[in-house]
């Protein structure tokens, strides 16, 4: 007999008897029961019940991770950039005197042996120039082709070669790091031709105005060459003592050795200005492409996702804290009932 | 058997009787019965804002709150018994002479009956007299539907057997 059957018809007669000797309950006791059930308080009807809040509470739950999570990302991802691109994006491009970064673009790369010049010296004024250029070549025989093309193009545009550093640590790789002097006059012209020697990683032209500090000297100069003249005339005149003699002469020594350093700062610095420093690294290794800065949505759903990890974490963390009160509970209270349904059992069973 | 049942007066009207013959067949007793089923109904006008329609019906909650009731009276019956010792013997032998007094029942019933145990009774009651699915049966008694199935099955054989002679007759 399954569960949904009816009343199996081998007891149908029995059951037939059994409803017709249906005991009532007696009309006195029934008045005084219907009397107590008039005053019942009405029964809650809304949707609202403590069994449907628990029900609710999950997804509620969940819905307030997950709103919590889209916060945070949302919020991280319009804010800008995280700490390391802000570190990188504080990165000095233009700063003191002239200094300029030259990333050079795919379009760039691309087109091979595009030259690239940087800014040009200001003609007329002093200035101490600088480029540094990395470039890449296809292995250590090009490698060394291009090392010799750099020295004999830094010569014939009337340098020189300062340093070479020639490496290669490991069959087809190496590295080559070459610091020239080229005059400035020519510098524009050595870069062109420098760049061309293989494909621009990198450029970096540094220039530093040295004319204010040659004419803060050339003025100290001029007014110290006053200054001798005048006691040259002190000196010619007939009437002066010995004593005032020797303390002019001894003005006049040291205002020579003031000029004799004035001059020689002042032709360092000149000779600063005639030739630019350039810095050819040459390699034959590809740079490794920086790592894609991610999208708004990228960063704002890794950062939901983080935050939903950490929320699932936390989650768990509880649930192993608190699983074995839990099913200490639970099985006290499965216990309990399955004590209690036994025990009313055998109480029916007896009565 | 759901019914839209909205206050506790409409449902008193409508299984008073149910909850009566439920703890009638429990008690074999009709005083017993009588108090037991209003106190079953003062339970249930205190607990009524808590009752559900959507997870059973009046008639099956009102039935689970009378055999709470019905079992708290069997147990302090009984404890009372266990007290008094001797007279626990005589009291159980006048509770059996109150329901052969039973006006509604045929003597050959009554006696059918009160050799059964409470068990059997109860689950033929709830599925005999107030004609309750297996489900709802089963959910008042805390058991499955296949066991609520297989008692009544049990219960009505050795039922049938006691009244065999009458109903041949």
């Amino acid at each position: 007999m399954s569960p949904d059957t009816p009343i199996d018809e081998r007891f149908a007669e029995l059951a037939a008897q059994l409803r017709l000797e249906t005991p009532a309950m007696p009309e006195r006791a029934r008045r005084e029961v219907l009397a107590t059930t008039a005053a019942a308080a009405p029964r809650h009807t809304g949707w609202f019940s403590p069994r449907r809040l628990a029900v609710l509470a999950v997804p509620a739950a969940v819905g307030l991770s997950l709103a919590l999570a889209l916060v945070v990302g949302l919020n991280s991802a319009l804010s800008g950039p995280r700490s390391d691109n802000r570190a990188a994006s504080a990165k000095p491009t233009a700063s003191t005197e002239q200094l300029e970064w030259v990333a050079p673009s795919e379009d760039a790369r691309d087109s091979n042996r595009l030259r690239s010049t940087g800014p040009a010296p200001t003609g007329g004024r002093a200035q101490d120039y600088s480029a540094t250029l990395r470039l890449l070549v296809d292995g250590t025989d090009d490698l060394s082709a291009t090392t010799q093309r750099a020295l004999r193009t830094a010569r014939r545009l009337g340098g020189y070669v300062v340093s070479v550093e020639y490496l290669t640590p490991e069959p087809g790789e190496g590295s080559a790091a070459i610091r020239l002097r080229v005059p400035v006059s020519r510098v524009q012209a050595a870069i062109v031709q420098f760049s061309g020697l293989g494909r621009i990683l990198a450029q970096e032209t540094r220039i530093s105005d040295l004319q204010q500090p040659v004419d803060d000297l050339t003025r100290q100069i001029r007014r110290i060459q006053e200054r001798i003249a005048r006691l040259r005339v002190q000196l010619g005149r007939p009437n002066i003592s010995s004593s005032e003699r020797a303390r002019l002469e001894k003005h006049l020594a040291s205002a020579r050795n003031n000029l004799a350093g004035l001059r020689r700062e002042r032709t360092e610095i000149n000779r600063r200005a005639v030739y630019a420093t350039v810095a050819l690294d040459l390699t034959t290794q590809e740079p490794r492409q920086p790592e894609a800065t991610p999208g708004r949505l990228r960063r704002a759903l890794d950062d939901a996702v983080g935050i939903l990890a950490a929320e699932l974490a936390i989650a768990a963390y509880a649930l192993i804290v608190a699983s074995p009160f839990l099913l200490l509970l639970a099985a006290g209270f499965f216990g309990n009932r399955a004590y209690r349904r036994h025990a009313d059992q055998r109480l029916l069973e007896r009565a | 058997m759901r019914t839209a049942t909205t206050s506790l007066e409409a449902a008193a009207e409508r299984h008073l009787d149910d909850v009566y013959r439920y703890v009638l067949y429990l008690t074999r007793d009709p005083h017993a019965a009588e108090d037991l089923t209003a106190e079953t109904f003062e339970r249930a006008a205190r607990l009524w804002h808590r009752f559900d329609p959507a997870r059973g019906s009046a008639q099956t909650w009102l039935c689970q709150i009378a055999r709470t009731v019905a079992l708290d009276h069997l147990r302090s019956e009984e404890r009372r018994r266990r007290r008094e010792g001797r007279y626990a013997v005589l009291d159980s032998r006048r509770s059996e002479s109150v329901d052969l007094e039973s006006p509604t029942l045929s003597p050959w019933l009554q006696s059918a009956l009160a050799s059964l145990s409470a068990a059997d009774r109860e689950v033929i009651a709830l599925r005999i007299l107030l004609d309750l699915d297996a489900a709802n049966a089963a959910r008042v008694l805390g058991i499955s539907p296949t066991a609520c199935t297989t008692r009544l099955s049990r219960a009505l054989q050795k039922l049938e057997e006691k009244v065999r002679p009458h109903l041949v007759a």
